[in-house]
């Protein structure tokens, strides 16, 4: 009956280990055990995300939309994965991991963006090819037969008013 | 008074009308093509001037530079900035013939840059740089250590400087080599441009 209170404290202890040990498995592991693979992994993750979110921009560029936002997002990404590869490079695989996966992580999202820019675009291009080229040609032919229609009205009129 | 006495007063407003309302349809039609397609490359000082440039660096110490790329290819381009330095015996970047036909240094990049412009849009990137060293005075040689570059620290050690009798200086080039991506390969290919600037490594005695 006298050990009771040590064996309570026993017990807290031990269960506070136990509680700290797998809180710390989930705020330690994920930082410090990248490997090389890992980190080399992760940079051409990357790569090929910056290069898919290229494309996606250079199309919707093409289409004619404003990629300036989008430029600035990916020239950011761009200096995350550049700084990957000099961490990379001095053995700091845990760095390059967490650029890179910034990097990926920063472009999440961006392909749709700059495919419904392109989107955007190509409406706003029909709009203009609608409007300025076949409304301002038919526009101008029709000012032209109308006039010529015109005149050929005020002619007989003139005529009639004569006769 | 004939009505076709107004024929040619009635004939211009109507021909007026109608080039006014087909204006949009000839300003899209009407556009000489380019022919040209080409990108610039440049360095500016702090004040994004071309005239005070660093020259004499002091260990330690942080200068500034804009490095500009001007896209006039006639599409987003992906480049690649290469930072390299050299002394004057290590080999340079060609400079002469046909742009497509010059080659890059053959020096290990020391830090890729990527870069994204729009077709005629110009991207400036401020370059904060310092470099550590060691003056070896019994060999006259200065021993670069490290290149700090945007707050991102750079190994430059095999890097050695010998006195330049000539401009009495310790004389490196710190260079930006600008490669452009290839779809076609699906690489970087070197794009024919560098720019660089002559530093002193100053030593104080």
């Amino acid at each position: 009956m006298k050990n009771l209170p040590r064996y309570k404290n026993l017990t807290i202890i031990f269960y506070t280990t136990i509680l700290f040990l797998y809180s710390a498995s989930f705020i330690i592991s994920p930082v410090l055990c990248y490997s090389q693979e890992d980190a080399r992994i992760a940079i051409q993750s990357a790569e090929g995300t910056v290069l898919n979110c290229y494309w996606a921009v250079f199309e919707a560029e093409k289409a004619g939309a404003n990629v300036s936002s989008m430029l600035q997002v990916l020239n950011e990404a761009g200096w995350l994965l550049s700084r990957a590869g000099v961490a990379y490079n001095n053995g700091d695989f845990n760095l390059a991991y967490e650029y890179a996966t910034n990097c990926t992580q920063m472009l999440d999202g961006r392909v749709d963006e700059a495919n419904s820019l392109k989107l955007e675009a190509e409406n706003a291009r029909r709009m203009d090819f609608l409007v300025n080229y076949v409304g301002s040609s038919v526009g101008a032919v029709a000012i032209v037969v109308g006039g010529y229609a015109f005149w050929v009205f005020l002619k007989r009129r003139e005529k009639t008013v004569e006769a | 008074m004939r009505i076709t006495d107004y024929g040619l007063l009635y004939w211009t407003v109507v021909g007026v009308l109608a080039l006014l309302v087909a204006s949009p349809f000839f300003s899209r039609v009407l556009v000489y093509p380019r022919t040209e397609f080409f990108t610039e490359l440049w360095i500016l000082d702090e004040n994004h001037k071309a005239e005070n440039y660093p020259y004499n660096i002091t260990r330690g110490q942080n200068y500034t530079i804009y490095l500009g790329i001007g896209n006039r290819l006639g599409y987003c381009a992906y480049y690649m900035v290469q930072v390299k330095f050299r002394n004057q015996s290590q080999p340079a970047p060609t400079s002469f013939g046909p742009i497509e036909n010059r080659l890059p240094s053959s020096l290990p990049s020391l830090f890729n840059m990527a870069a994204f412009v729009a077709d005629e849009q110009v991207l400036e990137i401020p370059i904060t740089f310092s470099f550590n060293y060691t003056w070896d005075e019994q060999l006259s040689k200065v021993e670069l250590s490290s290149l700090r570059l945007n707050g991102v620290w750079l190994n430059m050690s095999n890097c050695t400087l010998s006195w330049d009798a000539d401009k009495k200086a310790f004389r490196g080039i710190l260079f930006f080599e600008l490669y452009l991506y290839n779809a076609d390969t699906n690489s970087f290919k070197y794009h024919g441009r560098f720019v660089g600037l002559w530093l002193n490594m100053t030593v104080s005695i």
